[in-house]
Formats: structure tokens, sequence, C-alpha cells
């Protein structure tokens, strides 16, 4: 149980890495060229970014609640767990091919 | 291609870089290292930045490895309007 918490917790702490610094390039470069492209996948971080940083608060400051509701149903916790490692591998992705 | 273009030149981290480079490569046809030179760029930025740019179908090359002089390609000149509104925001 608190290894899926853990890996739910980590992901979500890279994930939030992640998007800061891909948020940090499209911000940049909406500001330089001001085209939708840039502004779309600036849009699209920003919620994603504050998506995790709320998986953070609820997995690594605050993890009371996600603890007791992940104790009530383990499964549910696990697929929530999957969710966010998948999040992180489709982040990780678009990270390959923004830094070129 | 001009959701190629878009991305590729203002999508990613060496987006600007890159139009220089195009920018560079309309006015007259050049080589890596000149294009290092006069850009100032690093030569190993220059390849990579060429590479991406081959890869995407948006500069060709004309004559071997070494010394090879890159150039847009036809399908980019047929879609130059695009290109230049992307300059146009560089200024």
């Amino acid at each position: 149980m608190s290894l899926w918490l853990d890996a739910a917790s980590a992901a979500a702490t890279l994930n939030v890495v992640l998007l800061v610094a891909l948020v940090g390039i499209w911000a940049r470069n909406y500001l330089e060229f001001r085209s939708k492209h840039p502004l779309g996948l600036l849009v699209f971080g920003l919620l994603l970014l504050a998506e995790n940083c709320l998986s953070v608060y609820y997995y690594v400051i605050d993890p009371q609640v996600a603890t007791l509701l992940r104790s009530a149903a383990p499964v549910a916790g696990r697929a929530m767990t999957f969710v966010q490692i998948l999040e992180l591998a489709a982040i990780l992705f678009l990270a390959w091919v923004t830094w070129d | 291609m001009e959701g190629t273009l878009w991305y590729v030149l203002t999508g990613t981290r060496g987006g600007r870089n890159r139009i220089r480079i195009l920018q560079a490569i309309d006015e007259r046809p050049r080589n890596a290292h000149q294009l290092a030179d006069d850009l100032d760029l690093d030569y190993k930025t220059v390849r990579h930045h060429l590479d991406v740019l081959l890869d995407n179908d948006i500069v060709d090359k004309s004559g071997d490895d070494y010394g090879a002089v890159y150039l847009p390609t036809d399908r980019v000149r047929a879609n130059w309007e695009t290109v230049e509104r992307i300059f146009e925001r560089v200024e």
C-alpha cells in the first residue's frame, strides 16, 4: 500500500518539475512569437501543472486523506497511481520532443 | 506543412535558432561551418538544428557530408507565406 503511495508521490513530483521546465520554454516562445502554437502548449501545460500540484499536495504534503481513502479502497488507490505514472510517461515524451 | 513549420520553429526550445538558420540559408545557401560562423553558434548546435530541419523536410542539402550546402526545400518554398509570418514575429 505505502509502496503504491510512494510511487504516486514520486510520479506527481517529477511531473511538476518537468512541467515547470516545459511551461518555461513554451511561455518564453509564446512571448517571443505570440503565435497560437506555443500558446496552446502553454495553456495545456499550465492546466496539467495545476492538476499535478494538487496531486503533490494530496500525496506528498498532506497524505492523510489519501492514506485513508487508499486503505478503504486499495484497488482505486492503485488505479490512481497508475494514472499518475501514465501522465509521467506522457510528459517525458513531450519533454523529449520539446527540448530539441 | 504549416503545422510542422509552426511547431518546429515556434514550439520547441531551439526554435529561435532554427528560424535564424532558415533566414540565413534563404538569403544564400550555406554549409554548416558558414552558418556557425555567420550566426555565431556552436558548430554542433548548427548540425543538430540542421538535422531537425532535414528530418522535417524544411531544408535540403546538396553535396556530400563535409561542406554540404543547405537550402530551403521546394515544399517550404510552396509554404513561404507561413515562413514569412513566422519571421515577422521574431523582429
